[in-house]
């Protein structure tokens, strides 16, 4: 697969970074001020000298500080969808690629910190942040604040604002579980066992022991993909349709989250399902990627969620 | 916000740093605060490495309030240099037992600060200020510590703050030429600010010490326009002392009541020379006999005396003229009143042996040679510790003792002189110096210390006449070290021909390395007084106009000063960008990546070479064999910890060969 090139990833210029004074910095200000009026009126030339040397090395640590942050790569990695409600984690990738160690780079989100890591000479390192999910959609990563206060503790450095593109697919958040059937077809409360055996081959899946060695796939074993077991199920009961209009009564998003949640229940029970929505139509299928298929399109739904 | 508990090493650094800075202290603070901070310091030791708890609060405030009163007690003050040093050590010393977040911390760093400036105020030193820079260090490094407690080796701390000191110090160098200087103090400065200066005293009083303290501190360095004088030509004078109750000799009313006057006759050649003096406390300019003209600061006293208009209370540089032949000329009748006023009791001996040479003498000069001829006939010995005297000193030494150092014989000769009606007087100052030829100045220390007479002659006026050279003549020809080096063996002085007391006082190989060395030190000690302590608003006025700037104000100047400094740091910033960006390993690498792109493969800004390597492999398999071997000696030159040139020069080669 080629990496289609997005600007996922940020690099930390001059023009990102500021520099301001901590309260720690304001108070060894104060001192300097203290050393100055003493050596000014003593005239005492070693105590110039050691006002002036404190001095130097608060603004010598600026070049530390502003160093600690600049040429440093955020990015953001992949983000799991989640259920709303659930709180959505992204992981944020610091990455040094500097010959220099990093230290005390924080993560801050609306002021709070969130993360502090080290980044030894070309390491790279994540700091997991969440943000919580009220509505389906998709959800954009918040915006992240890179700051330090090393060396000294006396300046406080930080970046701009960094508001990378990535966002967070949220699914409807599905109903309760209740008794409600998923829809009126009477096939699907004749048989909700996902071990029911038919003729029709669903697919394959991995070995457990227990499992009937007549459907263990040796034609798998012989290509050495490892041990499969065959599954077999009964596939005209389990063609369901999820269908939108079924839940007619409902506003959009109980009927969203009604689905979600049968949507869930079918693949839990192994059942071949196919979603039905005024404007797409996923054909039956199970599985980790229908179901995010399912979930997505449920997710993405045209209308404003509350 | 900070961790709720500072770290445990960044404590002990700042335990170390308070050390350091109490240190220099120590022997000038009272015992009892020495240990209250002795002890508050290895409970916090065991607080952070025994595992003991923070004194309760109850114990820590009477603590507190005890040690206050007490020092209010002890010193009848809080302020001040000496009392705000005890109270500053003792607050550090509580502050620790009441550590518990970076607040705190912040605070021990500021009274740390503050204790190294109050040592200032005592010594300024090059070896403090070497010091200083040392617990600068440990007090930067400590903080880091504090700030930074994770990812970084102990000694790696030490290195930065290393690291930052280094790239500071021209940074303060530049604030400390251009930071404009201003004439005296902001505000009235306690009393006790320059307390524990001493020199020579203004008084003479012999027989009142069993003991000459003798002191290797200098107390002022000649730098000559041309060949200095002989040793025996060099008599500095500083006060004279024209009233004796018999057992004092005073300067007296004279002082203020004379005319003063600088001028004389002089003969010969002039000498010209700079003294550079240490602070004394005093108001008295050391000058050569006779100085011809007086400094602007300076004001002419009666007797050829320069004063200072305010204690010199700093080191102090001026330039004279002398005249070693001089001619002063008549003697007015006020002066010679002072010159020869007598205690009420003189002894009966006393008068008679003085009687007895103004009959024999045609005039004052013979007078004098007659008592000279007396200390050196009759056996009277130099020694620097001579036995006390009682209520008629002069009489006891005299006709009793006969044992003393130059105010014994001075005193007992200008009291004859003046019993035999010679007008006289004694003149305090130092006699000789030590002459450095590392730094090329003469150091006249305050053991050179002095006292002589002047007796006057009609047609000569004021003649110095020093009866102790009659006795030691050692003392004034090869200088007061001499003369302790002899009396050391136990030799007796007066006796020795000039080559035989060479001899005697020749070094030995150690000795005179030492001295060579002590030369050195001096020297360095002068340069960066001279440099650095006494850099003022003159020397800066005067650097400027060689650096050919404009003469500035003092906004100007720190207009200059913040211009330096930003000009500084951006010069340092880009060093150490560069640095940084100096990675020949690195460099090759991006080549290699770039031949890459042009076959259509990019390597991601976040990708890891690792995983772009995979990538590559993935892609384009015929490539995977090359594109891992580069990738793996590029991960093990950069993390790997591979050194040298070697593998540089084999990763560039590969990739030139890609």
């Amino acid at each position: 697969m080629a990496a289609v090139e997005v600007p996922t990833a940020v690099v930390l210029t001059r023009r990102q970074l500021y520099l301001l004074p901590t309260a720690g910095g304001l108070v060894f200000s104060f001192l300097l001020a203290v050393l100055l009026l003493a050596a000014i009126n003593y005239t005492n030339s070693l105590a110039y000298g050691l006002c002036f040397l404190l001095a130097a090395i608060a603004i010598v640590s600026m070049l530390y500080t502003h160093r600690n942050l600049h040429g440093l790569n955020v990015s953001l990695g992949p983000c799991t969808p989640v259920f709303a409600g659930d709180p959505a984690s992204f992981e944020v990738c610091l990455d040094n690629s500097s010959e220099s160690a990093r230290f005390g780079v924080c993560v801050e989100r609306d002021r709070t910190q969130v993360g502090r890591v080290d980044l030894r000479a070309g390491e790279q390192r994540y700091v997991r942040i969440e943000a919580p999910t009220r509505r389906r959609g998709y959800l954009t990563a918040p915006p992240l604040v890179i700051s330090t206060r090393f060396p000294l503790g006396f300046l406080y450095g930080w970046s701009r604002r960094i508001q990378l593109p990535q966002r967070c697919l949220v699914y409807p958040r599905p109903a309760a579980p209740g008794p409600t059937p998923i829809a009126p077809d009477e096939q699907f409360a004749q048989d909700q066992n996902p071990r029911a055996e038919g003729e029709d081959f669903l697919g394959l899946r991995e070995f457990r022991p227990g499992d009937s060695p007549r459907h263990v796939s040796w034609r798998a074993v012989a290509r050495g993909q490892g041990m499969l077991t065959k599954q077999f199920g009964s596939g005209g009961r389990a063609s369901l349709w999820l269908d939108w209009d079924t839940l007619a009564g409902l506003d959009t998003e109980h009927r969203l989250s009604q689905l979600c949640r049968w949507a869930l229940d079918c693949e839990q029970a192994g059942l071949h399902y196919g979603l039905r929505l005024p404007d797409t139509q996923i054909a039956p299928a199970l599985g980790e990627a229908h179901r995010r298929r399912c979930l997505a399109a449920l997710a993405l739904f045209p209308g404003q969620p509350q | 916000m900070k961790q709720a508990q500072p770290d445990r090493w960044g404590l002990n650094g700042l335990l170390i740093t308070s050390v350091l800075a109490l240190a220099p202290h120590a022997s000038r603070l009272p015992v009892w605060i020495v240990l209250v901070c002795t002890g508050a310091l290895a409970w916090r030791f065991a607080i952070d490495n025994r595992g003991w708890h923070n004194p309760h609060p109850i114990v820590r405030i009477t603590l507190t309030t005890l040690v206050a009163a007490a020092i209010y007690e002890h010193y009848g003050t809080l302020l001040g240099r000496d009392a705000g040093t005890g109270f500053l050590a003792a607050l550090l010393a509580l502050k620790f037992l009441e550590l518990r977040r970076w607040r705190d911390c912040l605070v021990i760093v500021f009274l740390c600060q503050l204790l190294l400036l109050a040592s200032f105020l005592y010594s300024q030193s090059v070896g403090l200020a070497a010091y200083s820079l040392l617990v600068v260090v440990i007090c930067m490094a400590s903080v880091v510590r504090l700030n930074q407690p994770t990812g970084m080796a102990l000694r790696d701390y030490v290195r930065l703050a290393t690291g930052l000191l280094l790239k500071a110090v021209p940074l303060m160098l530049a604030m400390f030429v251009l930071f404009p200087r201003i004439h005296g103090s902001l505000w009235r400065l306690p009393s006790d600010a320059y307390g524990g200066i001493t020199g020579m005293s203004e008084v003479m009083q012999p027989g009142s010490l069993s003991q000459l303290i003798v002191s290797d501190a200098p107390a002022f360095r000649v730098e000559f326009d041309g060949e200095p004088p002989d040793t025996e030509q060099l008599y500095w004078r500083g006060v004279v002392l024209w009233h004796t109750d018999g057992q004092r000799w005073v300067a007296g009313k004279a002082k203020t009541v004379l005319d003063p006057k600088l001028s004389f006759e002089h003969i010969g050649a002039p000498v010209k020379y700079t003294i550079t003096a240490e602070p004394s406390n005093k108001v008295w300019m050391l000058a050569l006999d006779l100085p011809f003209w007086a400094p602007r600061e300076a004001r002419v006293r009666a007797g050829h005396l320069l004063e200072h208009r305010a204690p010199l209370r700093e080191r102090k540089s001026y330039s004279l003229v002398s005249y070693p032949r001089y001619n002063t000329g008549a003697l007015t009748s006020a002066e010679r009143d002072y010159a020869l006023q007598l205690p009420d009791q003189v002894s009966a001996r006393t008068l008679a042996l003085a009687n007895e040479w103004r009959q024999s003498s045609v005039d004052n000069l013979a007078i004098a040679q007659e008592a000279l001829d007396y200390f050196q006939r009759l056996p009277f010995f130099y020694t620097l510790e001579p036995p006390l005297l009682g209520k008629d000193p002069v009489d006891e030494f005299l006709f009793t003792t006969r044992r003393g150092f130059c105010g014994y014989f001075t005193s007992a000769f200008v009291t004859l002189m003046r019993a035999a009606g010679v007008p006289s007087r004694v003149v305090q100052g130092y006699q000789g110096g030590e002459f450095n030829p590392a730094g090329g100045y003469l150091l006249v220390r305050q053991a050179e210390a002095h006292a002589w007479a002047e007796i006057w002659q009609a047609g000569r006026g004021w003649v110095r006449i020093d009866p102790t050279a009659a006795v030691a003549p050692e003392r004034v020809q090869f200088g007061i070290d001499a003369v302790r080096r002899l009396q050391g063996r136990g030799i007796d002085l007066g006796n020795l021909s000039a080559d035989a007391v060479r001899r005697l006082i020749e070094l030995g190989w150690f000795e005179g390395a030492w001295r060579g060395l002590r030369f050195y030190w001096d020297a360095t000690n002068l340069a960066w007084h001279r440099s650095v302590l006494g850099y003022d608003r003159a020397r800066q006025e005067r650097l400027l106009a060689k650096l050919s700037l404009p003469e500035l104000s003092a906004a100007g100047l720190l207009a200059a000063l913040a211009v330096t400094v930003v000009i500084g740091l951006i010069l340092l910033a880009l060093s150490m960008h560069r640095a940084r960006r100096h990675d020949p390993a690195h460099a090759a690498y991006l080549v290699f990546c770039n031949k890459l792109r042009r076959i259509d493969i990019a390597r991601g800004d976040t990708e890891g070479a690792l995983m772009f390597s995979r990538r590559v492999a993935a892609l384009r398999p015929d490539l995977q064999t090359p594109v891992s071997v580069i990738t793996d000696l590029y991960l093990r030159i950069r993390y790997g910890g591979l050194a040298g040139a070697e593998p540089v020069r084999t990763l560039k080669q590969k990739i030139a060969q890609f």
